[in-house]
């Protein structure tokens, strides 16, 4: 037999949706492309818009799967569209905007308002004991392995995976979220941060915090950067826990 | 730094709905057991009755005792399920919105909580039901006098549903807990999960086995047995006069 | 009709424009940020393996300083920089990287004790100094004498990213996102600002403001295959050039990365060499030796991808379907060091090729990674020609970088340019001439000329289609404006380009008509702006006929400092212009501190300029006093060329490091 199979036509279903257009409501497009070669979601998309229908909308900045901005659900499940191999999918693959984010057109969708008013809400920047400091002197030591455990919790992209994954926010949309959590968490373990524990108990001490995650674990298993949310949510819960006992 | 006074509430509502939902999850797990001591005979499964009304520790039984620590576990079961309530869809809409998402994700964790809340729904009324009886005729608990509410008062098709969700909401609720709280998590969280969750399945397995088993034959018992002389166990070594 | 007015107008939300916008805060001017997309989803965040800052903690980077720093990067440039920028950039870098530690980046650290790394192949063990210990480390790059470059595994541009954003909301920098500057609007030659198209629902907006900074990163996307975004369409150097007053400068130093994955060109960061990666051929031979004996795999960007391509044609290139490539070996690396200092590429190479490459050799080829030219601005980073209008980061040419970018330069660059043109622009804001001298009708005329354009575009029949404008474009580029240049190839481009964009006058956005959200009609207006910066770097090349940095003539291979030791200044002064105007700006030999020399790579060819050698004796002399009367190197710098009074006051004192200025 020959060895070179021939290349699958892949169905696409787009859910598109233009709610800048009054005549236009949600519905499923199909459309079909010839697969290639190592293609990607992103590959798909762009021969679509060039080749069948330059009207469709979605978001695309590094495609390398650095920067987050294609998070889209993929046969349901939330993932950044970029780093999504077509040969690891069926030859029929749904495509969907993330819920829960304002949507813009057909896949695209608005984060950044969403991922805004979340690091404003939570003040995710380094609260510093004196604002001016001198940079002509030796910076403040780390811990080597602290600094390499505090990158680890800011690989973090703002996809909102997670929040589409998660489904305490589906329900209530006022939760944090495990985005909001890990950012918590990361602050929390750096030094440089001086909030005290009960000043973290006054962000997420709350249901709309962490005692309103109930470990649904959609988030730990849909992060694309495989960040440890689980673990860190436990980790927060347990210090919150804490504090409360504390005072 | 600033001092404010934090509310503590929601920190202790969290954890009390985690630590009664672990006692009632031991509870359970030793519940289950015992009741199948009718597997092995009889005469166990009485002693098993004789020992938790205080034979062994008073030489006479007070099914009292009983009647308290159902009683307790009604109050534990409560509060749990008030807590537990918080968590439910509220509405509707949040119902549909919580099946949507759980049907698209096909992810089982996720799935998984859904089948606590149906069980969780479930034992609002049936575990009632279960918890009350136990509490309201305490010294009706026995290899003949269990077999006969089983059979001849109808409650089987009760426990038989009674069973499935209690094994499933505990163990399910088991393994959330240790997730949720990072028990047992190691250097390689994942990796824990993994053997965390064949345990759960494990566990619900052989609890539904052994559940099962010991409700057959107290259904055995229940179709088979002469009740004509009431529904009294009489034990071949211990004779007691009120029994 | 929409106006909003602020003090300081920034377009680009990425590391410099953030930081642009972080200062003047600080200094009590509003700021607006109009971006594409959320900050943190800036090219920045691309950056993978670090930022160059002499701080001299690590083994390897002990007795680095500024003078080490500059040396590099003026050599790195081919001396195409700007002397003076380059001294405040190597002497603002470590306030820089300092500044961003306190702001939150958790930058790796220097663990005392032995560690084993990978050196030419070989494993060593360096002992790093009790005293270092939890100070910011550094790794190497290609092209410096001292391991410089810091870092946070490989997500660098990633956390620097994050911490600037988080800044930015901290000092509630207003932030507009999915606006998309489309022109600049100008009145007696000062630029007041622009009109933005809201890419959600298609408002046409005005905003008024006293300055205006374009930090909008590269044009890599001119090109058909880039390791840069794709948002990195050059616009911001588009606008530039149609307000026919600003300037643009050596548009044709385009820079190749030599270690982008293929097919997709995304980057594997240049940390892979510095930590002791491989270059391989087909048969898995490691030939950067035979070419560059001593640096290796770390000479600098330019030479590395001309001797990989040089490589390929001998025909020891690895056939793909995809054309021919080379390996990446990081094997040698070990798991261990890749799963904790690699992460990213990592992650790359197992979601885009389906290896591991702690077992496989990644597939690489030289891909368009950077861009040295971009709007020509004074050192203040305002446009030399157009007052109000600044630029800083990839997008400007102040020129720090000259003909080819060191590895770590450009996040550096980034950070330090937005810190000191937050000063210049505030201080700007501060004084009497900045007030607004702007009638409203000339803002309403604006946004009128704009709203004509687009419906023209929605409205035109018959009219050319846009992908095939610009994909005809960016083959060009990719075929014709590559590493290696020629004149006929170049000449040919040229052509082309210039009839490509005689008919994207023509442009029809077919079947899409939304006046809203419509991506169609975005390709449409981007690619005619896309094609003048196209224009510019074709004929840019074609014009210089000399070797310098990552501009290389197969038919000139030589740098011809006598007459070619000037940047190419472009402009666009009339509309109906089908070429853009050049001129050149000298590069004064006579002021230089680092006089022009040999780079020391390959073959030494260049043809010096007359008065190299005069400085040379001059600098030679001048230190030789100064060394014998036992003077400091920061008094032996300010004899040679003195800068420190054009930096702000607040970023003139010297950086204290460990065993110096304590």
């Amino acid at each position: 037999m020959s060895e070179e199979k021939s290349p699958r036509t892949l169905k696409i279903d787009v859910l598109r949706y233009d709610p800048n257009d009054k005549n236009d409501f949600p519905h499923i497009e199909r459309f079909e492309v010839l697969e290639a070669d190592g293609m990607t979601l992103y590959i798909v998309l762009n021969e679509i818009r060039e080749h069948l229908d330059n009207s469709l909308m979605f978001d695309f900045v590094c495609r390398a799967g650095i920067c987050g901005s294609c998070s889209m659900l993929v046969n349901g499940r939330p993932t950044l569209a970029c780093s999504t191999l077509t040969s690891k999918l069926d030859a029929h693959i749904t495509l969907a905007p993330l819920p829960l984010f304002k949507l813009i057109k057909d896949l695209s969708i608005y984060t950044g308002e969403w991922m805004r008013y979340l690091n404003e809400h939570l003040e995710t920047w380094i609260h510093a004991k004196e604002e001016v400091l001198n940079f002509d002197k030796l910076e403040e030591r780390m811990d080597p392995a602290l600094a390499d455990e505090i990158y680890e919790l800011d690989r973090c992209v703002e996809c909102g995976c997670c929040v589409a994954g998660c489904g305490t926010i589906q329900m209530k949309p006022s939760f944090v979220g495990a985005v909001g959590l890990n950012k918590v968490a990361r602050y929390h373990l750096d030094p440089r941060d001086k909030r005290s524990d009960e000043e973290y108990y006054e962000l997420i001490g709350d249901e709309n915090g962490v005692f309103g995650c109930m470990t649904l674990l959609g988030c730990e298993d849909v992060c694309p950067k495989d960040l440890p949310l689980q673990s860190k949510i436990a980790y927060l819960r347990r210090m919150m826990m804490k504090t409360a006992l504390k005072n | 730094m600033k001092q404010e006074k934090i509310d503590k509430v929601p920190a202790w509502l969290d954890f009390t709905q985690s630590a009664t939902g672990l006692i009632l999850a031991l509870f359970i797990m030793g519940h289950i057991l015992f009741e199948a001591s009718i597997l092995v005979s009889n005469e166990l499964m009485y002693k098993v009755t004789l020992m938790f009304e205080g034979y062994y520790f008073f030489g006479e039984t007070y099914p009292g005792i009983v009647s308290f620590l159902a009683a307790a576990i009604f109050i534990l079961f409560i509060v749990h399920a008030a807590l537990a309530l918080r968590k439910f869809p509220s509405s509707y809409q949040q119902y549909k919105i919580i099946r949507e998402h759980t049907t698209r994700m096909q992810h089982e964790d996720s799935s998984l909580w859904m089948i606590q809340v149906i069980t969780g729904f479930m034992m609002f009324f049936i575990g009632s039901v279960h918890l009350y009886i136990m509490m309201s005729q305490p010294s009706n608990i026995g290899p003949y006098a269990s077999s006969h509410r089983v059979v001849a008062e109808f409650m089987g098709p009760l426990y038989f549903m009674l069973l499935l969700a209690v094994i499933s909401h505990a163990f399910i609720g088991l393994y959330r807990l240790a997730l949720k709280w990072g028990f047992m998590e190691g250097k390689h969280p994942e990796i824990s999960r993994a053997k965390f969750k064949l345990l759960m399945k494990a566990m619900i397995a052989v609890y539904i086995i052994v559940g099962l088993s010991s409700l057959g034959k107290y259904t055995y018992i229940g179709l088979t047995h002469d009740f004509s002389d009431g529904v009294k166990y009489k034990s071949q070594t211990i004779h007691m006069e009120n029994h | 009709m929409k106006i909003i007015y602020t003090d300081v107008l920034i377009i680009g939300g990425g590391l410099a424009g953030l930081r642009v916008a972080t200062g003047v805060k600080e200094r009590g001017h509003d700021a607006i940020i109009l971006t594409l997309v959320p900050p943190k989803r800036s090219h920045s965040a691309a950056a993978q393996g670090g930022m160059q800052a002499s701080l001299a903690n690590s083994k390897m980077g002990e007795g680095d300083n500024e003078d080490v720093h500059f040396g590099d990067t003026i050599r790195g440039s081919d001396w195409g920089a700007d002397q003076e920028v380059a001294r405040m950039f190597v002497h603002c870098a470590p306030k820089a990287i300092r500044e961003l530690a306190a702001w939150g980046v958790p930058w790796s650290r220097v663990q005392k004790g032995d560690r084993t790394a990978i050196i030419n192949a070989q494993k060593v063990t360096i002992t790093e100094k009790e005293e270092a210990h939890g100070l910011i480390t550094a790794r190497d790059f290609g092209g410096t004498k001292k391991w410089r470059t810091c870092y946070t595994s490989d997500g660098t541009g990633h956390s620097m990213l994050y911490a600037m954003d988080n800044k930015a909301h901290e000092k509630e920098v207003e932030i507009h996102e999915r606006m998309e500057a489309i022109s600049l609007i100008t009145d007696n030659g000062r630029c007041y600002g622009t009109v933005a198209r809201n890419l959600m629902t298609g408002e046409l907006v005005a905003y008024v403001s006293k300055t205006t900074t374009v930090a909008t990163g590269g044009y890599g996307r001119i090109y058909s295959v880039s390791t840069n975004a794709i948002i990195c369409q050059g616009i911001g150097q588009a606008l530039a050039l149609e307000t026919g007053i600003a300037t643009l400068g050596n548009m044709e130093a385009i820079q190749f990365h030599p270690t982008a994955i293929v097919p997709v060109g995304i980057l594997t960061t240049e940390g892979c060499r510095g930590d002791g990666g491989l270059l391989l051929d087909k048969d898995g031979y490691r030939f950067m030796p035979d070419y560059e004996p001593d640096k290796k795999e770390l000479a600098s960007r330019d030479v590395v991808s001309r001797r990989m391509t040089e490589h390929i044609r001998k025909g020891k290139g690895v056939k793909s379907r995809y054309g021919d490539h080379l390996w990446l070996d990081i094997t040698n690396l070990g798991r261990e060091h890749i799963e904790k200092n690699l992460r990213e590429v990592k992650e790359i190479c197992e979601n885009f090729l389906g290896i591991d490459p702690a077992v496989s050799w990644i597939p690489v080829r030289p891909t368009q990674h950077y861009s040295m030219g971009g709007i020509r601005t004074k050192y203040t980073g305002e446009s030399q020609t157009l007052k109000g209008l600044y630029s800083c980061g990839e997008a400007a040419c102040w020129d720090l970088h000259g003909f080819n970018r060191l590895g770590g330069n450009s996040v550096s660059e980034t950070v330090v340019a937005g810190m000191l043109v937050a000063e210049y622009i505030s201080n700007f804001c501060d004084s009497p001439e900045s007030s607004m001298q702007i009638h409203s009708s000339k803002i309403e005329s604006a946004l009128k000329c704009e709203k004509n354009k687009l419906e023209a575009l929605l409205t035109k029949e018959n009219g050319e289609d846009t992908y095939v404008l610009r994909r005809r474009m960016e083959e060009i580029m990719m075929d014709k404006v590559g590493i290696f240049r020629n004149e006929k190839d170049l000449q040919e481009a040229v052509d082309e380009l210039e009839e490509l964009l005689k008919r994207s006058k023509n442009i029809e956005v077919f079947r899409s008509k939304s006046r809203a959200a419509n991506p169609a009609l975005v390709n449409a207006y981007r690619t005619q702006k896309m094609l003048k910066v196209a224009l510019t770097v074709a004929y840019g090349a074609l014009l210089r006929q000399e070797s310098r940095g990552a501009h290389s003539r197969e038919d000139f291979p030589a740098r011809d400092d006598e007459n070619w030791l000037k940047r190419t200044i472009t402009s666009w002064p009339d509309a109906n212009q089908t070429m853009p105007s050049v001129s050149y700006e000298e590069i004064p030999v006579a002021t230089m501190e680092l006089p022009p020399g040999f780079r020391g790579y390959g073959q030494d060819l260049t043809k010096h300029h007359h008065e190299t050698k005069m400085r040379l004796s001059t600098v030679e002399a001048v230190q030789k006093r100064l060394e014998e009367e036992g003077a400091s190197r920061f008094e032996i710098q300010n004899a040679l060329m003195p800068y420190l009074d054009k930096l702000p006051k607040k970023y003139r004192q010297i950086n204290e490091r460990l065993g110096e200025n304590i």
